[in-house]
């Protein structure tokens, strides 16, 4: 046996073995990139603690470490530190070689708080002054927690006083801050509370400060406000096109034709549907219907921009081949026999249809629609030219007549991605950020994906148990 | 007694400031609501956005809408007629300001609203610190119309003594519809063209962010994108000084690459401007709107250029 | 009669009939001539373009063709190799139980977003690149060759041992054997790196070659949409594999070949043509890609065959420039051509790609063999 197997080896396993890694090595790099995303995008919510430099030069800092670099001419390498206090420091973030540091403590004291307009600062509690009290310490942490679970506008008046690194004194009225935090003082648990707030406040508030801080709800809002929207209107025209094409046309070589063309149309890129969008919809429909109905509001455009119509449709002609296949893949499934059956008792086609044929292809026509879901969901490209907006903080649905704002642009995770990474105007800051919203963003259309196929496998044995085609 | 510690702005204007911030809400009570739309320039997107922020905070019956994707997006939405505030990192061009003329009968309103650089950056660590703007074209340009004898493409070239970084120079820019690639060919290449192998990007972070990762890199991006990733370079002028750019060498224009930001208007002659449109520019040529331009980085207008609204 | 004994047609029903089969049939013409009109107006707009040809034009858009043709290929380069051997593996090695369970798997790399794709290859894997070119190039070759050790291990090994890791689960447990090379690899690259070449791999280049490196380059580019294109070229390619009938190959086995001769005569054959449309539809996916392209490489309008220079593609340029042309201006229209470009090709290769697998179906199922 063993003798044989080295008499092949050469051309025989050589070649499996390389195949059988090719199999592990997608899969290697499948896992590295979800790997990568859920360590650096939930880690990023973890409250790193906050440490207090001495430097050899006897400077002060106080700041988060972030990550690491070699320095040139190998000459060890640097950390930074994310220490706040723009307006101080003139900056948000700080290098410093390893070798320069002197004494590294982690003081329990030392905040970071988070202030609108102008970011983060960061420095040691010195008192709380609220109220006509003083309290400092560990009071004054719980204290503060308590105040700024009240909305700004109940608040009391008051003045939180810091301490900077550099020792001198900084004044912040309660008023301006929306959040603080004190890691060093937090116990592992406490700290995985803070963690969870973390991801709660990422995925139900706005995003703040050009979109480098808060969080993401409006993009989420705006995508699934989108994609049902899309479906709304892919579906009927999904179905009747399939039920066209199977059920009514005459199955000849033009039907066939036809069924290639749907076929191939899901593999036309993205951009050329957007292309078509913006070229139709947005400047040919749109600037029509501007110049017919809101004439009055010109030059000021109503429907001739971008907006979550055009996207939605742009996106529903994208996913249309997705939903005409799987339906009609569905509607193929169902014996002949059952549709003869219905015929010969006397139903006429569209009872046949409605009452035999529909209700046994809504599995697959709820498969297509959910594959078609997760791939709008995805997409970006053909959104950058149809209406999606960097921000929009009014969602597309409020309780303004008539509640559902179709003009209106939107946000979208996918781009919001792709904006807070290129466009935004702090990249440090971003880029945790963007780690979650991508994480989110796949985590959105794995869900969806995995719905469709557990969906379409669950209808598979089931019809397959039940009916045998010839 | 405790200090104030902001060592520009007294005490006492920290006090009015937070006056009227917590006054915000009383203005917030004449209801100006409506749905503000801007496309434009996206070095401006985070000023913008912040405005936006403030806006929303003062009036919450305001919608703001802001679609980036570079200054020539401006002028053709505004004549297009999909957005009526334009704002803008560079001027309109003639060309512009004709076709807009031609579709409306009149001029667009500009109104300056900040001030802003173009810097050179590098990486943190890379020796150079400064370049003269002859030598800057050199290295940027094919057509070198600003007067250098000579292309410059390595570093040794501009480096002779240093062995690091050493090879070419990986350029990094902004794509060809942002209005910084425009400024930066008007004013560092004297209306030249560019190299073709300069990598181009869709947004200013993405430049900082390349180049703050090569040790070769050199690019050029706003004033308000410089992180400590990064390092920007001096411009050495005619006299042989050099300038960085500081927000007084910005403010006062010293510093050879500055520009203001602009912000165009679509509105007729004898025409009042939508009360959202109003309060927005309210708020900018406010003392709130120039604080959140030093907030979001850029440099405010200085004190004599604060136009109110006519 | 028999018609009365029915239950009644009535004319009401009739009517309803007719009416719905006539909506039915207006909804589904609408619908294919809304999809016909992507190509219509795709067409119209590029017409005025014909008035005013001019050469600028196409020396505008021959970077761009070239860009858009270098992604894919680097791309294909890749995909293909790593799709088309994980096929061969996953239909005729692979455990039942465990194709059932890989397949779906490898499908869902499919769902993860262009953007997120772009966002990784541009901002954490190009910079990483740039500075351990060494160890990157080393994992390309190294990664390979530890199957191929694996699987000398696996002959040297008594077949007792053998039994608790069978080669019909090898894709997965070369897994962690891989994360250990890979591992090992970048632990000894940058040694050897400094030991052999003396420096770092990307001045070299500079210094020997007179290359030049760009941070997003091609290669970049490659990987990046190689991750993308793989599962729907392995998805189709394994059901092309797959669906030959196991009688041929049970045959070629009994005859004296082994399974891997009997792949290579039989199965490869047979399935070619379902694996040539799985590579056209690779290739249709690798041209269209857009946030990939526009994330990972460098937008710089060059024509080089390098695969460190950076590239630009025709999706990336409409992306980035349609919005701020005014409709009407040239840039309009030639980025509507270059979007008729992609529209065309990749409907070709579509077109070609699901008539070679029909007719392959057709094949199948006449019996299974000539």
């Amino acid at each position: 046996m063993k003798r044989l197997d080295r008499r092949r080896w050469p051309g025989d396993a050589l070649w499996t073995w390389l195949c059988a890694g090719c199999v592990a090595l997608s899969l290697f790099m499948l896992i590295t990139l979800l790997t990568l995303l859920v360590a650096r995008g939930l880690g990023h919510f973890w409250p790193a603690p906050l440490e207090a430099l001495t430097l050899h030069s006897g400077e002060q800092v106080i700041g988060q470490p972030v990550r690491e670099a070699p320095l040139p001419h190998g000459a060890g390498s640097e950390r930074l530190y994310f220490t706040g206090n723009r307006e101080l420091n003139g900056a948000d973030w700080r290098w410093v070689a390893l070798d320069d540091i002197a004494a590294v403590n982690e003081p329990e004291d030392a905040i970071r708080l988070e202030r609108s307009p102008w970011g983060d600062v960061t420095g040691r509690l010195a008192a709380l002054e609220v109220e006509g009290e003083r309290l400092t310490g560990a009071p004054a942490r719980a204290r503060l927690q308590s105040l700024l679970a009240l909305p700004a506008g109940q608040r009391p008046r008051g003045e939180l006083v810091l301490t900077t690194a550099q020792g001198s004194p900084l004044v912040q009225p309660l008023a301006t801050i929306t959040a603080f935090q004190a890691p060093n003082a937090l116990s592992t648990l406490e700290k995985a509370g803070v963690w969870g707030q973390g991801v709660w406040r990422f995925l139900s508030e706005g995003p703040r400060a050009a979109n480098t801080g808060g969080g993401v709800w409006p993009a989420i809002f705006g995508t699934l406000l989108m994609v049902i929207v899309m479906s709304v209107i892919v579906t009927p025209f999904g179905v009747l096109a399939a039920i066209y094409l199977n059920e009514i046309a005459h199955q000849n070589r033009l039907t066939r034709l036809v069924r290639i063309g749907v076929r191939n149309l899901a593999g036309v890129p993205s951009i050329v549907y957007g292309v078509f969008g913006l070229g139709v919809f947005v400047y040919g429909i749109g600037g029509s219907i501007d110049t017919w109905f809101f004439d009055e509001a010109l030059p000021s455009p109503t429907f001739g921009t971008g907006g979550l119509l055009w996207a939605s449709l742009t996106l529903a002609l994208l996913t249309l081949p997705v939903v005409i296949v799987a339906t009609e893949e569905g509607l193929a499934r169902i014996p002949d026999a059952q549709r003869e059956g219905a015929l010969a008792l006397g139903a006429t086609r569209l009872e046949m249809l409605t009452r035999v044929v529909l209700p046994m292809a809504t599995p697959a026509m709820l498969t297509g629609v959910i594959l078609a879901v997760a791939r709008a969901a995805g997409e970006v490209a053909p959104l950058m030219l149809v209406g999606v907006a960097k921000l929009a903080p009014q969602m597309p649905l409020d309780g303004e007549f008539p509640y559902l704002h179709l003009e209106r642009k939107f946000m979208h995770l996918g781009y919001h991605l792709f904006d807070t990474a290129f466009h935004g105007d702090d990249v440090e800051a971003a880029i945790p950020l963007v780690y979650a919203t991508a994480l989110l963003l796949v985590l959105i259309v794995l869900v969806l994906n995995l719905t469709a196929i557990f969906l379409r496998h669950h209808l598979r044995r089931q019809q397959g148990g039940s009916w045998s085609r010839s | 007694m405790k200090r104030c510690i902001r060592p520009d702005r007294p005490c006492a204007h920290l006090a009015l400031w937070l006056l009227l911030w917590l006054a915000a809400p009383a203005w917030a009570a004449a209801p100006v609501s409506g749905t503000l739309g801007a496309t434009g320039s996206d070095t401006m997107a985070s000023l913008v956005l912040r405005w936006g922020e403030a806006l929303t905070a003062r009036h919450p019956g305001i919608n703001v809408q802001f679609q980036a994707g570079g200054s020539s997006i401006a002028p053709s939405a505004l004549v297009a007629g999909t957005t009526r505030l334009a704002p803008m990192s560079r001027p309109m061009s003639p060309e512009e300001r004709e076709q807009f003329q031609r579709r409306y009968g009149y001029a667009p309103v500009e109104l300056r609203v900040a001030r802003d650089a173009l810097v050179v950056v590098v990486h943190r660590h890379n020796p150079l610190k400064a370049l003269t703007l002859s030598t800057l074209d050199a290295i940027f340009s094919t057509t070198r119309a600003c007067g250098a004898p000579a292309p410059v493409s390595r570093w040794e070239e501009l480096l002779p003594t240093g062995d690091w970084p050493y090879g070419r120079i990986a350029l990094h820019g902004r794509n060809l519809a942002s209005g910084t690639h425009d400024l930066f060919r008007q004013r560092a290449l004297c209306g030249g063209h560019f190299r073709d192998d300069i990598s181009e990007y869709p947004g200013s972070a993405a430049v900082v962010a390349a180049v703050g990762e090569s040790p070769r890199a050199m690019g050029y991006t706003g004033y308000h994108h410089l992180t400590p990733m990064v390092q920007p370079l001096g411009l050495i002028d005619a006299a042989g000084e050099t300038i960085m750019p500081t927000p007084e060498t910005i403010q006062n224009g010293e510093y050879p690459l500055s520009r203001y930001l602009y912000l165009y208007v679509n509105v007729a002659p004898g025409e009042a401007l939508p009360p959202a449109e109003r309060a927005f520019i309210e708020l900018i040529m406010s003392e709130q709107g120039q604080r959140i331009v030093r907030a979001a980085g850029f440099v405010p207008l200085p004190a004599d250029e604060l136009e109110p609204l006519s | 009669m028999t018609r009365p004994a029915l239950p009644a047609r009535t004319p009401w029903r009739q009517l309803q009939d007719r009416i719905a089969t006539g909506l039915i049939t207006a909804a589904g013409i609408g619908v294919l001539l809304a999809i016909l009109a992507i190509g219509v107006f795709l067409f119209w707009e590029t017409l005025p373009l014909l008035t005013r040809f001019e050469t600028l034009s196409l020396e505008r858009l021959s970077p761009l063709a070239w860009g858009t043709l270098k992604a894919a290929i680097a791309a294909l380069v890749v995909a293909l190799p790593l799709a088309l051997g994980g096929a061969i593996y996953s239909a005729l090695f692979m455990s039942e139980r465990l194709r059932a369970r890989i397949k779906p798997i490898l499908e869902l790399m499919e769902a993860v977003p262009g953007v997120v794709v772009g966002f990784v290859a541009g901002l954490v894997l190009a910079p990483w690149v740039e500075r351990h070119l060494a160890s990157a190039l080393a994992l390309v070759v190294w990664l390979p060759l530890c199957a191929v050790l694996a699987g000398l291990l696996w002959h040297a090994t008594p077949a007792r041992l053998r039994g608790w890791l069978p080669l019909g689960r090898a894709g997965l447990w070369l897994l962690p054997w891989m994360a250990a090379m890979a591992v090992l690899a970048l632990w000894a690259a940058p040694m050897i790196e400094q030991r052999w070449l003396g420096d770092d791999l990307v001045t070299l280049l500079d210094r020997r070659f007179g290359l030049d490196y760009t941070t997003r380059n091609t290669l970049i580019v490659g990987l990046a949409m190689g991750f993308a294109v793989i599962p729907g070229v392995y998805s189709l390619a394994e059901d092309a594999l797959h669906d030959v009938p196991r009688s041929l190959m049970e045959g070629a086995q009994a005859l004296g070949a082994s399974r891997w001769q009997a792949l290579w005569k039989v199965a490869l054959p047979m399935a070619g043509p379902g694996i040539f449309s799985a590579a056209m539809i690779g290739a249709g996916r690798a041209v269209g890609e857009t946030m990939i392209v526009l994330m990972a490489s460098s937008n710089a309008a060059l024509i080089s065959l390098s695969p460190f220079e950076g590239l630009r593609s025709f999706s990336a340029a409409i992306a980035i420039e349609l919005p701020e042309a005014p409709p009407g201006g040239l840039t309009y229209h030639l980025l509507i051509l270059a979007a008729l470009v992609l529209f065309l090709f990749t409907f070709l290769v579509n077109t070609l790609a699901e008539t070679v697998r029909q007719r392959l179906r057709r094949r199948y199922r006449s019996g299974g063999g000539r």
